[in-house]
């Protein structure tokens, strides 16, 4: 009962927040300047007569309420719409898209846990190799003081994928977090008496140090997937990838309405499916 | 204050006493075109060469660093004084107001934060003025960034309220705004300054990123992102000069976040 509540809850509050997410994205792009003109409307050789036919027909097209009805009665059939500036139904512009950037962000949210959890277990373990730690916080402090842009245009200079890039990005916040939230454990005082009865160090590690951490950890987990996405627009548009991330940025610079809305509902998803299960997951005291 | 904490202080004195400075120190102003040397090479008269247009790149590398430097903290400040305004009300007044605001803040947390400028600032008309781009930009990052402090705020006020010294105030008959003027706002202020100190560096690198996809600010007026959008177009291993922007940027944005009092790990 309490889970099928739980479950109610943070569906809920997910629904709403989508659903508000995509009414704002179509009011922002309905009532952006410029949402309605149509590039046929420079051809010199229309008549006067023709150009206010295109735009009575642009208006009609972007009528918010009428756009978002038909997109509702669209949405039970899954037709996400037309994609005036792609000339391509919008489920399909998605569906091609969405494993690139989703295959991307689960290789570099992986490789950031690997890398920065092994450089930040060492740093939290041995708080005195200064060295060691102060060399892994520089490195991480020169990749956050560096826009996601210039690294995905510096990697693409080197030959790097955009996966690397976002994983650049992503690396030192998880390495940062994680090293303060480890050093907590092993500061605490029941690993002092564990190592005191000549408990193993990977016992503690595992047992004392990173089970407790696990619910913040989630946290953290659901918090670089949302950084993560962010990140997809510059990073895929600076190197061309064909990922949801460029299609957004292509979506926001044509103002396309259909294809801005349904990538905001499925950004809106994404993140709050990631931060409720994170939150959902975390320890009661943690949570309230 | 640490040794780390005195010498980012000082390269961010440095830099902006250079920055502000600028119109007395640099050779001409930053639109000033020398078209007789496009593409320059680093010389005695031009230190960081010139660029297509025959600008002088630490000219515009200058009053772009002015430009980041006057207006993130311009943002920052107006991201705390809606976080204030909202987290203090959320804090104080509880129940369902706090609900509402609260639920205002998960909205703009769900979304990540560049897609929502991204789009917000895609939106706007493309024909403005670079004095009102710059503005736009700003305000745009200034007004988007509030949930994430509103939080910490109301998270801060609301252990507030329940704190002895407020249970009697309120017992005493103090006044709400008298609570709010005298006892709350002063005793937030210090997680509000801080809050100013995490915004700047973030909204200098979020400028840099709009720049350099186009959305920042328009041209003449140079900006640390519209500058660093030439690099596209740039050899840097046979030019590494022209990574000056980049360098001056992470220098100030590492330097802000070294300022940030350290959270204390070492337990």
């Amino acid at each position: 009962m309490t889970a099928l509540r739980l479950v109610g809850k943070y569906g809920l509050r997910i629904a709403a927040l989508i659903a508000i997410a995509g009414l704002a994205s179509g009011v922002l792009a309905r009532y952006a300047p410029g949402a309605v003109a149509d590039e046929r409307e420079l051809d010199p050789r229309l008549r006067a007569e023709s150009v206010a036919a295109l735009r009575a027909e642009a208006e009609a097209s972007h009528s918010l309420p009428a756009f978002l009805g038909h997109y509702v009665r669209g949405l039970i059939h899954m037709d996400l719409g037309f994609s005036r500036s792609q000339n391509a139904p919008v489920r399909e512009l998605i569906a091609d898209r969405c494993g690139t950037t989703l295959r991307g962000l689960l290789l570099a949210l992986a490789g950031g846990f690997s890398i920065g959890l092994g450089l930040a277990i060492p740093a939290a373990r041995f708080r005195r190799a200064l060295v060691y730690d102060t060399s892994c916080a520089v490195l991480a402090g020169i990749l956050l003081s560096v826009p996601a842009a210039l690294l995905a245009y510096v990697c693409l200079m080197a030959g790097a994928s955009s996966t690397v890039v976002l994983l650049l990005v992503l690396t030192p916040r998880i390495f940062l977090f994680s090293r303060n939230l480890l050093a907590q454990g092993y500061g605490a005082a029941h690993v002092h008496m564990a190592r005191a009865r000549g408990v193993g160090e990977l016992r503690i590690l595992v047992a004392h140090v990173v089970r407790p951490a696990s619910g913040p950890m989630l946290a953290v987990a659901a918090a670089a997937a949302s950084i993560g996405i962010g990140a997809c627009i510059p990073i895929e548009a600076i190197c061309d990838t064909a990922g949801l991330g460029r299609l957004a940025w292509q979506a926001a610079m044509a103002r396309d309405l259909p294809l801005l809305v349904n990538l905001t509902v499925i950004v809106a998803l994404v993140t709050t499916s990631a931060m409720a299960v994170a939150e959902s997951l975390a320890p009661q005291e943690a949570r309230s | 204050m640490s040794r780390l904490r005195v010498a980012a202080l000082s390269v961010l004195a440095l830099v902006t006493l250079a920055a502000m400075l600028a119109p007395f120190w640099a050779r001409s102003s930053y639109e000033v075109q020398f078209r007789e040397t496009p593409d320059a090479r680093p010389s005695w008269k031009f230190p960081l060469g010139t660029d297509a247009l025959g600008r002088d790149r630490l000219t515009r590398l200058a009053y772009g660093t002015r430009v980041s430097l006057l207006l993130a903290p311009a943002a920052a400040l107006l991201t705390c004084l809606e976080a204030a305004v909202l987290g203090g009300i959320a804090g104080f007044a509880g129940g369902r107001i706090r609900s509402i605001i609260l639920f205002a803040a998960d909205l703009f947390l769900t979304l990540p934060w560049l897609f929502l400028l991204i789009a917000v600032r895609a939106c706007l008309p493309l024909n403005t003025s670079p004095e009102l781009s710059v503005a736009i930009t700003f305000v745009l990052l200034g007004a988007l960034g509030w949930a994430a402090p509103a939080r910490i705020v109301c998270a801060a006020v609301a252990k507030l309220r329940q704190s002895d010294f407020i249970l009697q105030a309120r017992a005493m008959g103090c006044s709400r705004a008298r609570l709010l003027m005298r006892h709350l706002i002063p005793n937030v202020a210090p997680v509000l300054l801080a809050q100013i100190w995490i915004a700047i560096p973030v909204y200098i690198l979020a400028e840099a990123t709009l720049g350099m996809l186009g959305l920042g600010v328009a041209e003449p007026l140079p900006s640390l992102g519209s500058i660093l959008r030439d690099l596209q177009g740039a050899n840097l291993v046979a030019e590494p000069w022209q990574l000056a922007p980049a360098v001056v940027l992470a220098v100030l944005a590492g330097a802000f976040q070294l300022v940030l009092p350290r959270e204390d790990y070492s337990v």
